[in-house]
C-alpha cells in the first residue's frame, strides 16, 4: 500500500525479541564518586555527587545540578582533561591485543569531544579541533590506549552503550570475534548542559527519579566505563538484551508507556524463574519516570525498582555501562543501593528508596532511555 | 563469509548543492512540517530511504562521520541563549529519527555508527550481523557551513539507502559479500566512506579491501 506521499505503508509487524548471551568477563568504570567499587559505597551509604555549578562553566549561567570528575572544570581543556581518568579507568581492563582482527573495541558516546568543539568556538584555539569530532576523539582515545584499528564508533544519545553491548554479543555469538570491549564515555561541557538547560529540564533543583512531585528536573555527570565480553561461561553473563525505538517525538514518550514494554517484557520472559530487582533509567523527570515505573510494575510485579542519576547525575552515552558496572558489584556483594535523592511518594509502590541487602536475587534488568522514544535493556545474571 | 543481497538502492549525490535548493527539491515527498524544519542531512537521508524503507522495517543501520554539522554549528552559535530545537537535532543520529517521527512510525533496531577510518566496512558488518530478515543501511553527510574549512564537517552532501535480505527474490539488484582476510596488512587503505557511496551510486562492482579485516565483494545484478 503506498501513501501520498509516496511510502510503502504496509501494516507494521515488529518482532520484539533479541537475544545473544555473552560471558561478563570484567566490567568497570569511573563516575564523580570514584571507580565502580567506590561508587557503589558511595551510592549504598546514600551520598549524592550532584553539586550546583554554573551552566556555561567559567563565563558563568544559572546553577544546576553537574557531577564532575574530582578536580575536573566543566571548560574542556586540550588535550582534553578526562583523559588521565580514563588511563586509570582502563588499568582495571584485562589486556588483549584490543583492536586487533579477534577483538574487537565498539566506542559508544553521546557527545565525544564536542566539548572542545564548544571551547574552540569560544576560545579560538585550533588545538581543540584534534578532538572535535567523534571519529578524532576516537583516534586520540584509541593512540593513549594502544589500540588497533578494528573500531566500530556509535552514537545513539542515552542508550549509546547498550548498542555496544549487543554489537558485541552479536560478533562473539557468530565467532567474528574471540573477546570484545565495549568502551563508553560522556563527559559534560557547556554545550550539553547548555542543551538540557535550554530544554529546561537540567535547572536548579535536584533531580529525585520516581518521586511523585509538581516538577521534573535531572542533573548531568561525568562518567566513562568498559566491559569485556566473551562466549559464555561461568560467573556474570548477559543473558539477554532488547531494543525498541518508538520514533514519536524526539523528547517525549507516548502516554500508553508501549515503548517501555515493548522493550521489557522480552527479557522478563528470558528471565522466568529468577529473582530479579530492576536498575531503572530514571533520570528525574516526570512523565518518563512515571511510564517507566508502571511498566516495570506490570512487567515484574515482585522486583524491586531503583535508579542512580540523583546522585551520580545523568552520564548521558555511558550511563548504560556506568550504571551496568555498579549493577553488578550490587549483584556479587548482595547490596544494592537504593533512589538516592527521592523521597515517598513515589509512581510505584515498587521503587526502593533505601538500600536493599540480600543476597538471594540472582539477575538484574538494566534499562536505558535515549532522545527518540529509544529504549535498550539487558539481563544480567549468573550462567 | 558473511553474504547478503540488496535491493531499494537509492542515492542523492547533492555535492555542493546549496541548503536552500535541496530543501526545495525535497520538500514535497514530505509531511509540510518536515519539509520545513528538518536538516538537511534528514532530508537526504528521507528521500533516499524512499525505496528501501516500508511498514515491516523492524533493523535500521545509519552511518554519517559528521551527522547535523550544519545544526551543530548553529548550536554552537546560539549559546549563551542556547536552542532547545538545535540541541535535539544537533545529536548525532537525528536524520533518521527525523524521517521516522514524521512518519511515526517505530522500529525495533536502529544502530547508528558515528565515523570511523572503515566506516563502510563497520557498516556493513554491523547491518549483516543484524538479526532481522530484512535490514536497511543507509547514511550520508551534508556539506557544512563554517566547520567545513576546519576539516570538522564534509566538503560534500550524499546520501544513500538499500536493503539487505538473507535471500535473493524479485527486487534483488545484487549481492554483497564480507570475506575475512586471514592475513591482516597493516598498510592496507580502506575504501573511504564517500568511495562507499560512488560505488552504489555508480552501480559499479567492486573487489577489494573495506578493512584491515574484511574484504568487500560488491556485485550488481
Amino acid at each position: 500500500m503506498t501513501s501520498l506521499l509516496g511510502w510503502d505503508e504496509s501494516p507494521s509487524t515488529l518482532t520484539p525479541t533479541d537475544s545473544s548471551p555473552v560471558q561478563l568477563a570484567a566490567c568497570g568504570c569511573i563516575s564523580a564518586l570514584g571507580n565502580a567499587a567506590e561508587t557503589h559505597e558511595a551510592l549504598l551509604r546514600g551520598e549524592r555527587a550532584l553539586a550546583l555549578k554554573p551552566v556555561y562553566g567559567s563565563s558563568g549561567g544559572d546553577p544546576v545540578p553537574l557531577a564532575l570528575l574530582p578536580g575536573r572544570s566543566l571548560d574542556e581543556t586540550s588535550p582534553p582533561s578526562w583523559m588521565p581518568a580514563v588511563k586509570r579507568l582502563m588499568r582495571e581492563c584485562p589486556d588483549a591485543p584490543w583492536g586487533g582482527a579477534r577483538h574487537p573495541v565498539f566506542v559508544t558516546s553521546s557527545n565525544f569531544g564536542v566539548g572542545n568543539l564548544f571551547s574552540f568556538r569560544r576560545a579560538g584555539t585550533l588545538s581543540h579541533l584534534d578532538f572535535g569530532t567523534p571519529e578524532a576523539c576516537v583516534a586520540f582515545i584509541a593512540g593513549e590506549l594502544g589500540w588497533g584499528g578494528n573500531v566500530t564508533i556509535l552514537s545513539h544519545a542515552c542508550v549509546s552503550a547498550n548498542l555496544g553491548l549487543v554489537l558485541a554479543a552479536r560478533q562473539i555469538a557468530l565467532e567474528i570475534a574471540d573477546e570484545a570491549l565495549v568502551f563508553s564515555f560522556d563527559f559534560l561541557s557547556p554545550f550539553v548542559a547548555g542543551g538540557f538547560h535550554a530544554l529546561k529540564i537540567l535547572n536548579s533543583e535536584a533531580p529525585a527519579p520516581y518521586q511523585a512531585r509538581d516538577f521534573g528536573s535531572i542533573g548531568l555527570g561525568d562518567g566513562a566505563a568498559f566491559a569485556v565480553l566473551r562466549k559464555p561461561g561461568p560467573g556474570w553473563i548477559i543473558a539477554s538484551q532488547t531494543m525498541y525505538n518508538e520514533m514519536h517525538h524526539f523528547t517525549a514518550f507516548p502516554s500508553d508507556g508501549a515503548g517501555f514494554a515493548a522493550c521489557i517484557e522480552p527479557l522478563v520472559r528470558v528471565a522466568s524463574g529468577r529473582r530479579l530487582w530492576i536498575k531503572g533509567h530514571g533520570t528525574g523527570t516526570l512523565e518518563a519516570g512515571r511510564l517507566e515505573a508502571e511498566a516495570f510494575g506490570r512487567a515484574c510485579p515482585a522486583s524491586p525498582l531503583v535508579g542512580w542519576k540523583g546522585s551520580l547525575g545523568h552520564t548521558l552515552g555511558s550511563s548504560g555501562l556506568v550504571e551496568l558496572a555498579v549493577a553488578l558489584e550490587s549483584l556479587r556483594s548482595g547490596r544494592i543501593p537504593g533512589t538516592v535523592g527521592s523521597e515517598a511518594p513515589t509512581f510505584s509502590e515498587k521503587v526502593s528508596l533505601g538500600p536493599i541487602f540480600d543476597s538471594s536475587f540472582d539477575g538484574v534488568v538494566c534499562a536505558s532511555n535515549a532522545f527518540g522514544g529509544a529504549h535498550a535493556a539487558l539481563l544480567l545474571c549468573h550462567a | 563469509m558473511l553474504e547478503r543481497y540488496f535491493s531499494c538502492v537509492g542515492t542523492d549525490d547533492a555535492g555542493s548543492e546549496d541548503a536552500a535548493s535541496i530543501r526545495a527539491r525535497l520538500r514535497d515527498g514530505f509531511t509540510p512540517a518536515f519539509g520545513r524544519r528538518a536538516t538537511i542531512l534528514g532530508l537526504l537521508i528521507g528521500g533516499v530511504l524512499r525505496k528501501a524503507l516500508d511498514r515491516n522495517c523492524e533493523a535500521i543501520v545509519y552511518a554519517s562521520a559528521y551527522g547535523e554539522t550544519r545544526t551543530l554549528a548553529d548550536f554552537l552559535d546560539s549559546f549563551p541563549h542556547a536552542s532547545p530545537t538545535l540541541f535535539q537535532t544537533s545529536v548525532h543520529p537525528s536524520a533518521v529519527q527525523q524521517v521516522m517521527i514524521d512518519r511515526q512510525q517505530p522500529v525495533r533496531e536502529y544502530i547508528p555508527l558515528a565515523g570511523g577510518r572503515c566506516l563502510a566496512a563497520r557498516a556493513l558488518v554491523t547491518a549483516i550481523l543484524a538479526p532481522a530478515e530484512r535490514v536497511v543501511l543507509c547514511g550520508g553527510e551534508e556539506r557544512g557551513s563554517w566547520m567545513t574549512e576546519y576539516q570538522m564537517a564534509s566538503d560534500r552532501s550524499f546520501a544513500f539507502a538499500l536493503a539487505l535480505q538473507r535471500s535473493r527474490d524479485a527486487s534483488t539488484q545484487g549481492r554483497i559479500r564480507l570475506l575475512p582476510i586471514v592475513e591482516s596488512n597493516a598498510a592496507t587503505d580502506p575504501i573511504s566512506f564517500p568511495a562507499w557511496f560512488e560505488l552504489l551510486h555508480g552501480r559499479r562492482n567492486f573487489s577489494g579491501p573495506v578493512s584491515a579485516e574484511w574484504q568487500l565483494e560488491l556485485e550488481w545484478t
